[in-house]
Formats: C-alpha cells, structure tokens, sequence
C-alpha cells in the first residue's frame, strides 16, 4: 500500500467527520450502557432515572453527533472529488450511516416516549427496544470503522 | 501484521479511548447537574476499565504502525507530540478515574470539584490528539 498525505484542504472537513463519529459512538455506548443497567436493575426508580438519562443523551448528544459525522462526511467526499465514486469502502460507510440514521432517529423518538410513559414503572418496552437498537448500531459502527480504515476493493 | 490491520486497530482503540472520555463528560454532566449524580456515577467502573484498555491498545498499535511505516520514524515531531499528549491524557484519565470512583464509594455526595476540570482538560487533549493525527504537521 502507498501511503498519501492529505492536501491541507481535505483535513478540516475529515477531522470533524472523524470528531463527529467519535463523539456518536461514544454516545451511544454511553445509552447502551445506561439502558442496560436499567434493564437489570431490579429497583424501579433506578431503572426510571436512568431510562430518562439514556432518552437526554440520545436527544442532545447522539443526534447532534450523528448530524456532524454525516455533513462532515459528505464535505469530505466533495472535496476528495469522490462524490460518485463506487468504491465499497464508501458504500459500506454510507450504508451503515443511512440506515443506521434511520434507526437511531427511531431509538430517540421511542426512547423518550418510553421515558416519559414509565413514570417510577420501570423499565418501559419501548426503552428495550431503544436498547436492542442502540447495541445493534455499535455493532454497525464498528463495522463502519473497519471498511474506512481498511477500505476493502 | 499488515498495515491495514494495524490501523483498523489503533483507529479502533482510539474509538473505546474517547468512548470512555465520553463516559467521564457524562458523569461530569450529570455530576454538575446535581439530577442523575447516583445514575451516572453507575458508569465510572466500565468508563475507568475502557480508558486503560483503549489507552493501553492506541499507544501500542500506533508505535507498532510508525515502526511498519518505513515513512514514519518515531521521532518525528507529530508523533513525539502524540505520545506526549498521550501521557498527559494518561495521567488526567488516572486522576479522574480514581475521583469518581471516591465520589461513588460517597454515593456521589463528595466530588472532588479539580475532577471537573480534569475532565475538561482531558477533553482538550483528546480533541489535541485527533488534531495532530489529522493534520501530521511536518510530516515529509
């Protein structure tokens, strides 16, 4: 493999898709990990207060993330003329990002709907759904990280 | 290992890094906020286990890279800033880890307020980080 240096033009918008995707997957595995506990935990108020901190987070730290990660990404891909390029790596990343966008704004609205419904009920279904999908996305993610690094054909 | 695998890893280990900088910001957040202090807390133990690992592993795989990477040297200026930045994030993560986890054993009740600021300071070297792998400044 040769290695290139990026002309200095191409490093802002890919620090911010590279800032933005850290700050997404950071988040998410900070909802995770919340919604988890609040799954296991068998006090209710427990489960209630962490449900709704999961629900906040997804809200003002996993949307605004996502948001940057996504612009910056197609700043980038303007800039390094790739606009329309075929390349899988490209394809495995807007995939990933597409879907993986449309279930997140799906985990955000069900999350806080189950958050508000709970109530000192413990944890609502809703919020395991928002769970399952928030794992479901670090795995997808995970993956995204894989083919931009590697960028398979 | 060949090159493509060593950075999929060092990329990977910087993720779970900031993942667990993410953890402490909440805590902090949280903290600060008075609201979630006791739930929030609650992530201290898994934020303290990601930081050693994701700290340990991106130190490793990026010496290992600079070493396969007949155009890097380890002594060229954006690396030798990268692994000063690194101790300095070593360091503050150490400190943080070990506040909040007092902070838990209070149930949240004693937060050192310098855990706050470390905590900003960490994120500042992180983002200092991310910047000097991006830029490369004065790489040939």
């Amino acid at each position: 493999m040769i290695l290139m240096l990026r002309p200095d033009s191409w490093n802002l918008p890919v620090l911010l898709h590279v800032a933005g995707a850290m700050a997404l997957v950071a988040s998410i595995t900070v909802v995770a990990v919340v919604f988890v506990q609040g799954w296991r935990t068998a006090d209710t108020a427990a489960a209630t207060a962490l449900q709704r901190f999961g629900a906040r987070t997804l809200l003002f730290a996993t949307l605004p993330s996502y948001l940057l990660m996504r612009i910056a990404a197609e700043w980038a891909l303007s800039r390094e003329n790739l606009s329309n390029s075929n390349a899988s790596w490209i394809g495995i990343g807007f995939a990933v990002a597409d879907f993986g966008g449309l279930l997140l704004l799906i985990a955000i609205i069900i999350a806080n709907i189950g958050a508000r419904r709970s109530r000192d009920g413990g944890m609502s279904t809703l919020t395991k759904v928002a769970t399952a999908i928030s794992l479901l996305l670090i795995v997808g993610y995970i993956v995204a990280i894989w083919a931009m690094t590697t960028k398979p054909s | 290992m060949s090159y493509t695998a060593l950075l999929f890893l060092h990329v990977l280990s910087a993720f779970v890094m900031v993942t667990a900088v993410g953890m402490f910001v909440a805590v902090a957040l949280a903290v600060r906020g008075g609201r979630h202090t006791a739930t929030a807390l609650a992530l201290v133990p898994l934020a303290g286990v990601l930081w050693a690992v994701g700290g340990l592993a991106v130190i490793v795989f990026g010496i290992w890279l600079a070493l396969h990477v007949s155009r890097y040297s380890l002594t060229d200026g954006w690396i030798i800033a990268a692994i000063v930045l690194w101790v300095i994030g070593s360091g503050l993560g150490g400190r943080i880890s070990a506040g909040y986890r007092r902070a838990r054993s209070d149930a949240g009740l004693a937060l050192d307020p310098a855990t706050l600021t470390l905590t900003l300071l960490l994120v500042l070297t992180v983002v200092a980080i991310l910047i000097d792998m991006i830029y490369k400044p004065g790489a040939a």
